[in-house]
C-alpha cells in the first residue's frame, strides 16, 4: 500500500482539534502521516512519532509581510507553506523557493486565480500547488461549481508546466479528514486521473518533505 | 398459475442490474438518525450529479446502525457496479446531518451484502 500524506491540517490552538485525535483518526483512514500547518505559528505541543510533521502556513496581506515572515520560519520548521488566495501573494509565494506549497492558490472559497507566468514558477523553484479539497466538501451549488472551474483551470496549467501539485483536505477538524480513496474520488470531480491524484498524495508529498525538487535547484546553482 | 405468477415476478440474473454493496464508516459528533443520512446522501447525490446522474447511480440504503455510543455509525449502501466513484465523491462531500459534524468513508467494496459484511481476517 503506499505512503498516503495530508499535508495542510490545522490542529489546537488554532482549531478545537487536539492532536493526538487527529493522529488517532488519519492513521485510522490510513495516512502515513499528516502535517500540521496552523496559521502564523508552529504547533507547541511536541509529538515523539514520525507520523506528525510539524510546519507553518504563512498568512499575510502584502508581499513585504509574506517575504519577512518567510524569512522569519525559513529553517525552523520543516514545512513552510503560504496561505494563497491573492494574486499578488500567489506570484511572490512561487518565485520564492524557500517555500514548499502554496495553500489554495484559488483563495478558500475561489476568489483568487492563477496564472499561467505563476505556475511555470512554481514548476521551476519547485512549490507544489495544492488542490483544496476541503472547499469542495464545504461548499454548494454556485460556489462549488465556480471553484470547480478555477480548479479544472490550474489542473490544465499545472499539466502544461509538469508543476508538482498535491491535494490537501484543509482539515479544520477531525470531521473534516477524508480517507485517500475518498480525496482521489473528489479529485476526479475536476478531471484529475487517478494516476495523477494518487501521485499528488503520495509521492509528490514524499518528495516535498525530502526536499527533492529543492535539491536539484541547489546542484545546478552550483 | 401460483407458479406462473412467480416465475413472472423475480427477475432473471441474467437480466439483472449489476451492482456493487459498499461498507460504510460515519464519525459523527453526536448520534445521527438513519432517516437523516439517507436525505443528506441524497441532498449531496443531487446537488453533484442533478437528478439524471442521481438515477443513474441507483443508490439504496440496505443497513446504517450507530455504535461507540453515537460517535460512529456503519451501514451499507447499494449502487450501480459502475458508479462506485460517484458515489464516493457525493459521501465525502457531507459535512454535517442535521447540523452534527460528520465524516464518511467507505471501508468496503462487494458485488454480495455477504461479502460487504464479512469481517476481515
Amino acid at each position: 500500500m503506499p505512503n498516503f500524506f495530508d499535508l495542510n491540517v490545522h490542529a489546537y490552538p488554532e482549531t478545537d482539534a487536539p492532536v493526538e485525535e487527529l493522529r488517532r483518526v488519519a492513521k485510522r483512514y490510513g495516512y502515513a502521516g499528516i502535517a500540521l500547518t496552523n496559521h502564523n505559528e508552529s504547533v507547541k505541543e511536541r509529538v515523539e512519532s514520525n507520523f506528525i510533521i510539524t510546519g507553518v502556513e504563512i498568512r499575510a496581506n502584502s508581499v513585504l509581510e509574506l517575504k519577512r515572515k518567510v524569512t522569519l520560519h525559513w529553517g525552523k520548521v520543516p514545512l513552510l507553506v503560504v496561505h494563497g488566495g491573492d494574486d499578488k501573494l500567489n506570484r511572490a509565494a512561487v518565485e520564492d523557493s524557500r517555500v514548499d506549497i502554496l495553500a489554495h492558490p484559488c483563495g478558500e472559497n475561489g476568489e483568487g486565480e492563477l496564472n499561467h507566468v505563476s505556475v511555470r514558477y512554481a514548476a521551476a523553484n519547485g512549490v507544489a500547488i495544492d488542490f483544496n479539497l476541503g472547499a469542495l466538501i464545504h461548499n454548494r451549488r454556485g460556489d462549488r461549481a465556480r471553484i470547480l472551474d478555477k480548479m479544472r483551470e490550474t489542473l490544465k496549467l499545472v499539466r502544461k508546466y509538469n508543476a508538482p501539485m498535491i491535494l490537501t483536505s484543509n482539515a479544520h477538524s477531525i470531521y473534516d479528514l477524508r480517507a485517500p480513496h475518498e480525496m482521489i474520488a473528489l479529485a476526479a470531480l475536476f478531471g484529475m486521473s487517478k494516476e495523477e491524484a494518487t501521485s499528488a498524495l503520495c509521492d509528490i508529498p514524499q518528495g516535498i518533505l525530502e526536499k527533492r525538487w529543492k535539491k536539484d535547484r541547489e546542484v545546478e546553482l552550483l | 398459475m401460483k407458479s406462473t405468477m412467480n416465475v413472472l415476478l423475480y427477475m432473471p440474473p441474467s437480466l439483472r442490474e449489476r451492482r456493487r454493496y459498499l461498507l460504510f464508516e460515519v464519525m459523527c459528533e453526536q448520534e445521527i438518525d438513519k432517516r437523516d443520512l439517507l436525505k443528506e446522501i441524497w441532498d449531496s447525490i443531487y446537488s453533484l450529479y442533478g437528478d439524471v446522474g442521481a438515477s443513474e447511480i441507483k443508490l439504496r440504503l440496505i443497513e446504517y446502525h450507530n455504535r461507540e455510543e453515537g460517535k460512529s455509525g456503519v451501514g451499507v449502501l447499494k449502487c450501480a457496479h459502475d458508479k462506485v466513484e460517484e458515489v464516493r465523491a457525493s459521501l465525502a462531500c457531507i459535512h454535517s446531518v442535521n447540523g452534527a459534524r460528520v465524516g464518511i468513508r467507505v471501508i468496503k467494496i462487494s458485488g454480495t451484502i455477504k461479502g460487504a459484511t464479512r469481517l476481515r481476517r
